[in-house]
């Protein structure tokens, strides 16, 4: 397979990141973008605690090579516990891809405020390495 | 409710080798409240199957459905179309909707995603714990409306033993309250502690799932 090859494998990462967790100044932003070595599709989420277990598992099987959660701060969520509950979902999730091996770095969650675009791009950077290092989706093209 | 939880993905992937056509069906009432056979985890297990049997190298297409309840008839018409067109379906409800499954679609194999595990109470989001055994013979009216069948370790009907902790946990889990503690204290409470003292005729077991399959019959409910 084409894309199974290492030195080409540019990862396609899904990025959900919280509306509270921007600085006020940036404009939320959706969509697809590129970075180095990468492409990630943005989603704006108005709490981190929107994410279920179904939309990361049908995302993967979708054939994204990576997710990242952009979450605010434990003790700065607006809705109080909605990035902790976040995490946990996405704790279950990162053990249930490695039961189907999948590799449980696919999926990872990192915290901040004041966010801007740069930002998000660098936390979907990041989840690229780690999905460079698992290798392209197996689902992809399937 | 009914509890259960959800089998390993390994051994959901065991029996679907061979298979092409997958429909993961769950059911939206016990199985949906004790989080494992509900819509979400339906939508959860569908593609994190897909994933397992694509690495295990013997792809399949899973199609997905949650049924109203999938220990009623009417209810499990409804995916009668689904089911035709799968080779094997793997089914997130209660042991009794699972059968009435496969009594149902008689040439389709089905599998268990779940193991029933309990009849429990929701005692806190993520916490279930037992209430009831389904023992046949209720003695909740003897131990002031606490179980003991479900809720002692060792099901005794004159507790409580001498492992109960010096913190009123039971010897087998520390986390489980010694259930006789319970119904001392209660007894107590209710003033009413020498009822315990009282010599009993032994419980009547053989209604119990140790006793043989359940049947029973209402003429004034049959058509």
């Amino acid at each position: 397979m084409a894309n199974n090859s290492t030195a080409e494998f540019q990862p396609r990462i899904t990025l959900l990141y919280c509306r509270q967790s921007l600085a006020p100044e940036v404009k939320p932003v959706q969509g697809s973008r590129t970075g180095q070595g990468f492409s990630v599709r943005l989603v704006l989420l108005p709490c981190s605690s929107k994410v279920q277990l179904p939309h990361l598992m049908r995302l993967l099987e979708q054939g994204s090579d990576g997710l990242q959660i952009a979450a605010c701060p434990e003790k700065a969520c607006q809705h109080l516990v909605g990035s902790t509950r976040a995490e946990k979902r996405l704790n279950r999730g990162r053990e249930l891809l490695e039961q189907v091996g999948m590799g449980a770095e696919r999926l990872g969650l990192e915290r901040g405020a004041g966010l801007t675009l740069e930002d998000l791009m660098q936390m979907a950077g990041r989840r690229a390495d780690a999905a460079r290092a698992l290798g392209p989706n197996p689902m992809k093209g399937v | 409710m009914i509890t259960a939880e959800w089998k390993p993905i390994e051994e959901m992937v065991g029996y679907l080798r061979g298979h092409k056509k997958v429909l993961v069906i769950g059911c939206a009432t016990c199985v949906a409240e004790c989080a494992a056979g509900g819509e979400r985890e339906v939508e959860t297990l569908a593609p994190l199957l897909a994933m397992a049997m694509q690495n295990d190298g013997n792809p399949v297409e899973v199609k997905s459905a949650t049924l109203e309840r999938q220990c009623e008839p009417e209810f499990v018409e409804a995916i009668a179309e689904a089911a035709a067109e799968a080779d094997a379906i793997v089914s997130l409800a209660c042991g009794i909707g699972m059968q009435l499954v496969a009594e149902r679609f008689v040439d389709t194999p089905l599998y268990p995603g779940v193991n029933t595990t309990s009849l429990s109470l929701r005692e806190e989001p993520g916490l279930w714990t037992s209430r009831c055994a389904a023992c046949g013979d209720c003695v909740l009216g003897l131990t002031f409306g606490l179980c003991p069948v479900a809720r002692c370790a060792k099901s005794l009907m004159n507790g409580p033993c001498g492992g109960t902790r010096t913190d009123g946990m039971c010897e087998i889990n520390q986390d489980t309250p010694c259930i006789w503690r319970l119904i001392v204290e209660r007894a107590t409470a209710c003033g009413r502690l020498e009822d315990l003292t009282q010599v009993r005729p032994p419980k009547n077991w053989s209604n119990s799932p140790a006793g043989g399959p359940k049947r029973m019959l209402r003429e004034d409910l049959r058509s």
